[in-house]
């Protein structure tokens, strides 16, 4: 899954990913993307960290305080870079932080680290 | 007395009492000063010019100041008033001094109001605190920035990428080629926004040290090899010289620091050179029986003219403005190369001589 209020910035992903094969969602915001993990199976989520209903941290939080949804990889991709920043996102649950602008070349093999062994791409 | 009639004439308030704290002279600035005519004063005690908040503990200090007159000023730590006949205060400084004479002690006291002074003190201090606060402000601004116009680059640098990689389909050789251009200045434009943010994070203090051990050879080899094609697309040869034995040659520094340093430091001699060569030295010296290490990057490029050198590594300075059309850059890179090389104790400086060339060298000291 893709969460980022951006529409642009979700629409790159979406594209990159289903390029490399995957299956994947579009969420404008945190509160849509939990409800849908209530109902489907997703392996990796996709997170920005600045969002208007609920930020990337406490979606990563939310995530992670939930038995059935944990098993979830939580990636953080966002602009932010402060000293800090890449802390802030372990802490609250994340399994990674990939910083924007990204990459699109790069983007394939940073992506391959968070995933699940039985996937490729 | 005849002591007195120097008095008269100071420029300060004189206020001279005896060993009881009675006032036996004023001079005319005193008068002044305090709002008396000196019949008012003479014969009063002391403490009459004291703010009546303070007169008991000026008492306990004179006590303690008669059992051993020496000449000092009073109180130097002390916030110190004065009190005129109408009643209202005003900030002093004084200082004391014994005369012995045959009639006993006395004390002379000279009052200096600094009213004034205070005031100027006061206003620096507001001053001092309201640039924090715009400082503080500046950097917030900086950092909010930043992001802000980092993720509309997101889509550009995304989409020029997956275009460029072909995944919507195959490209004309033109459309290749503006494509690549497209790409190429957002991430110069990149590049802008991350030194900004940068220097923004170094001035406001914010910026970490990371020290950890990091080897000469691979770091002087990962700048060669990132920027090789592009001294080669310009026809120029880049080189790297390492002193014999360097391959075990570690330093504990900031990793990232140096390499931006020297980043920017070997675009820079890409940039101004035409033809010829950009040479990458690492060189190790005792110097003042402390071991150093140099890295210095040599061209053989336009050189800096001597007018220059002093606005070198402000900010924004191009070498030529009439120049800017060739040589692109907000001009933040030096600037920004000496900021980090203060941050890691490290100290930059250059050489160069026009249509000869240029060495600038980044030398850090090698911690045992």
């Amino acid at each position: 899954m893709v969460v980022d209020d951006n529409a642009s910035n979700r629409e790159l992903l979406l594209y990159l990913l289903r390029a490399f094969g995957y299956e994947v969602e579009g969420f404008e915001g945190g509160l849509a993307a939990l409800e849908a993990l209530r109902a489907d199976r997703f392996d990796l989520a996709l997170v920005d960290v600045l969002m208007p209903d609920i930020d990337g941290y406490e979606f990563a939080r939310r995530v992670k305080r939930d038995p059935d949804r944990r098993s979830i990889a939580l990636v953080a991709v966002t602009a932010l870079a402060m000293p800090g920043d890449r802390e802030k996102a372990i802490a609250a649950g994340f399994d990674g932080y990939i910083a924007k602008p990204i990459d699109p070349p790069a983007f394939a093999g940073e992506l391959a680290r968070f995933l699940p062994p039985h996937f490729s791409a | 007395m005849k002591q007195f009639a120097l008095m008269e004439m100071s420029p300060d308030a004189i206020v001279v009492v005896d060993g009881d704290g009675t006032i036996v002279f004023v001079n005319a600035q005193a008068e002044r000063v305090f709002g008396y005519d000196r019949q008012e004063l003479v014969r009063k005690g002391i403490e009459a010019l004291v703010p009546e908040r303070y007169r008991h503990r000026h008492v306990a200090h004179r006590a303690h100041y008669e059992a051993d007159p020496r000449v000092r000023p009073m109180g130097a730590d002390l916030e110190l008033f004065g009190r005129r006949k109408d009643g209202s205060e005003f900030p002093v400084e004084i200082s004391l001094s014994p005369v012995h004479t045959p009639h006993g002690v006395f004390t002379v006291s000279a009052i200096r109001d600094v009213t004034a002074r205070k005031a100027v003190e006061r206003e620096l201090e507001e001053k001092n605190l309201a640039l924090e606060h715009a400082n503080g402000a500046k950097d917030r601004f900086l950092a909010a920035m930043s992001h802000e116009l980092r993720t509309p680059l997101n889509a550009i640098i995304g989409f020029t990428g997956t275009l460029l990689m072909k995944l919507p389909g195959p490209l004309t050789p033109d459309q290749e080629q503006q494509l690549t251009i497209v790409a190429s200045s957002a991430r110069h434009l990149l590049s802008l926004i991350n030194d900004i943010l940068d220097v923004a994070k170094i001035e406001s203090g914010k910026m970490e040290v990371f020290v950890e051990s990091i080897s000469v050879a691979q770091e002087v080899g990962d700048v060669a090899g990132a920027l090789k094609s592009l001294a080669t697309q310009k026809g120029l040869r880049l080189e790297v010289e390492l002193p014999d034995g360097a391959a075990g040659l570690t330093l504990r520094t900031d990793r990232r620091a140096v390499h931006q340093i020297l980043i920017n430091l070997v675009n820079n001699a890409i940039k101004y050179t035409e033809t010829g060569s950009v040479t990458v030295r690492a060189n190790t010296a005792a110097i003042g029986g402390k071991q150093i290490l140099a890295l210095s990057v040599t061209d053989t490029g336009i050189g800096i003219p001597h007018d220059v050198r002093d606005r070198l590594f402000k900010p924004f300075e191009q070498l030529d403005p009439s120049n800017t059309r060739r040589f692109e850059g907000a001009g933040l890179g030096l600037y920004l190369c000496q900021k980090l090389s203060d941050m890691i104790g490290g100290s930059l400086s250059f050489e160069s001589e026009p249509g000869a060339g240029s060495t600038f060298a980044l030398t850090l000291p090698m911690e045992p």
